[in-house]
């Protein structure tokens, strides 16, 4: 296994929770820690900080977009990666713009989703995780 | 408003309504309608006002051009009788105020002449009229040519209310689908989504029986969100919102991509897609999501329609000002006299995939949209030695 770093995981649906926590499963033995919205994201946040954070854009309490900003205006490196399932482009635009690192549609099948988080990890931590190309 | 009409309160026209095939309008009522008459000889508007108000219509009277186009505002009429020659400003000229005033939401106007003069009668009807009533009146011909012009006015209004109102349904069931697409998406790509994580033995090995019925929920999910995205990308379509954000993008590079991942939906029915890519590599202008998207669409096609254990051809061909995208299938080919179909909203071909996939007759009426955005051209043709080939082309900048 490779990659073991923290990440943590947004998103007010639990079943993308669950699904997008079972890709990540497939990159070693990462700890995902769950949030639901984006105050809950930027508490954790604080608790302890993640490596990666995988962050949904509709969300109720505080959304993505908001939570992206605040994110980064504590922590100008943070790697974040927006969940998107529509692709709306001018939001994706507009998180990039505020340092988003990358986005993923969660709409897309499960391989396409695991061989974009690859690409950003490898891009970020410059890791490959051992048993990816055997799934 | 007087009360209109039988087809006011007819029912909407309903998808399983058959028009006949020459529609007949019943007689409209229009009676309570009003009628402006501008004379400044008072004997023609009072032998026109009782020719007038025994068919029903309420009428006023004038007897100059100023006054009438006073009164126009207050008496709101559906129909303007106008003598030509008045003290001050003459008829045509009135016409053309009322006109330039009003627009095409201006009365019908009916010029009142003793002068039968073609030159007269033009000038009249290129300053907006729309018929001329001779002197002497005889009340049958009154009647009938203001009966008529009413009618035609009415029906106008009606059609514009009817175009109105079924551009605001159709809005909303864009909405509708927009809205319903877009709540439905993320749920069923989480249940596709699981049940490939099943399926592959993520979490544990299973039975046949349950592959099976894990299987059965993978395909089902599948085609349902494939049903779902086309709703939304028709109903983005359609309600205009469809903007294509071009940048230099790298065809072999996006056609790897989208090979690499439906080889592997190819893969299950033991078809093969291959690639191959032209030693050039001159960057594009496109909005690459949408062409992938259109690429993708094409492949899953012609995986699709092609027996279990075929090979589809993909390659990229460059001209001076174009590339090509061409899909090759080993499919049955388009029926003759069903190509007019092929690029058609919900219209399907009678070949069946060979596979029990299911097809909606959205894909290929997306595609070329997306196409059509891009100012480019999607085209399929059946191929001499069988199967069919689909080209996109595309202007390279």
């Amino acid at each position: 296994m490779n990659f073991s770093g923290k990440i943590l995981l947004v998103d007010d649906e639990p079943h993308i929770r669950k699904f997008v926590a079972l890709i990540l499963k497939k990159f070693g033995d990462p700890q995902v820690i769950e949030a639901s919205n984006g105050q809950e994201a930027l508490r954790l946040m604080r608790e302890t900080p993640p490596d990666l954070i995988l962050l949904d854009v509709n969300m109720p309490v505080l959304d993505g977009v908001q939570t992206l900003g605040a994110i980064m205006q504590e922590n100008p490196e943070a790697i974040v990666v927006m969940l998107t399932s529509l692709v709306n482009r001018q939001t994706v635009e507009e998180c990039l713009r505020l340092g988003a690192t990358g986005y993923i549609r969660k709409d897309t099948p499960s391989v396409e989703i695991r061989s974009e988080l690859l690409r950003i990890i490898i891009d970020c931590f410059g890791e490959e995780p051992a048993d990816l190309s055997a799934s | 408003m007087p009360a209109l009409v039988a087809a006011e309160t007819s029912a909407p026209v309903l998808p399983n309504y058959t028009a006949p095939p020459f529609p007949v309008t019943a007689k409209l009522d229009l009676r309570g309608r009003k009628v402006l008459v501008v004379d400044d000889d008072r004997l023609n508007a009072r032998i026109l006002t009782s020719i007038l108000r025994p068919g029903g219509y309420i009428v006023t009277q004038t007897d100059s051009a100023e006054k009438a186009l006073e009164l126009y505002a207050t008496f709101n009429p559906d129909l303007v009788l106008l003598d030509v020659v008045l003290p001050g400003l003459n008829g045509f000229d009135a016409c053309r105020q009322l006109k330039s005033m009003y627009g095409d939401a201006c009365a019908p106007i009916i010029f009142i002449t003793a002068k039968r003069e073609s030159e007269d009668v033009v000038e009249g009807l290129t300053a907006g009229g729309v018929d001329y009533l001779p002197k002497p009146f005889r009340p049958k011909e009154v009647l009938e040519r203001v009966r008529v012009h009413l009618q035609n006015r009415v029906l106008i209004e009606q059609q514009q209310k009817l175009v109105a109102q079924l551009s605001s349904a159709n809005a909303a069931k864009n909405r509708l689908l927009g809205m319903a697409a877009h709540d439905l998406r993320n749920p069923l790509a989480s249940i596709r989504g699981m049940a490939d994580f099943l399926r592959d033995g993520t979490v544990g090995q299973l039975t046949p029986d349950q592959l099976d019925l894990v299987a059965t929920i993978h395909e089902a999910s599948q085609s349902m969100l494939e049903l779902v995205n086309e709703f939304l990308d028709i109903s983005v379509i359609e309600s205009g919102e469809l903007k294509i954000r071009p940048s230099a993008t790298s065809l072999p590079e996006l056609l790897t991509k989208s090979v690499y991942l439906n080889n592997i939906n190819a893969a299950r029915k033991g078809t093969r897609i291959d690639l191959t890519l032209s030693e050039t590599d001159r960057p594009c202008q496109m909005d690459a999501e949408k062409i992938k998207q259109v690429v993708d669409n094409l492949l899953s096609n012609a995986i699709k329609f092609s027996p279990p254990a075929s090979v589809i051809q993909i390659r990229a061909e460059y001209t001076d000002t174009h590339c090509s995208i061409l899909v090759q299938d080993q499919g049955p080919g388009i029926p003759a006299g069903e190509s007019h179909k092929l690029f058609k909203d919900f219209s399907v071909t009678s070949v069946k995939p060979t596979a029990g996939e299911k097809s909606t007759g959205l894909g290929l009426a997306i595609c070329r949209k997306i196409i059509e955005a891009h100012r480019g051209l999607i085209s399929a043709e059946n191929h001499p030695a069988g199967g069919c080939v689909f080209k996109i082309s595309l202007p390279l900048t």
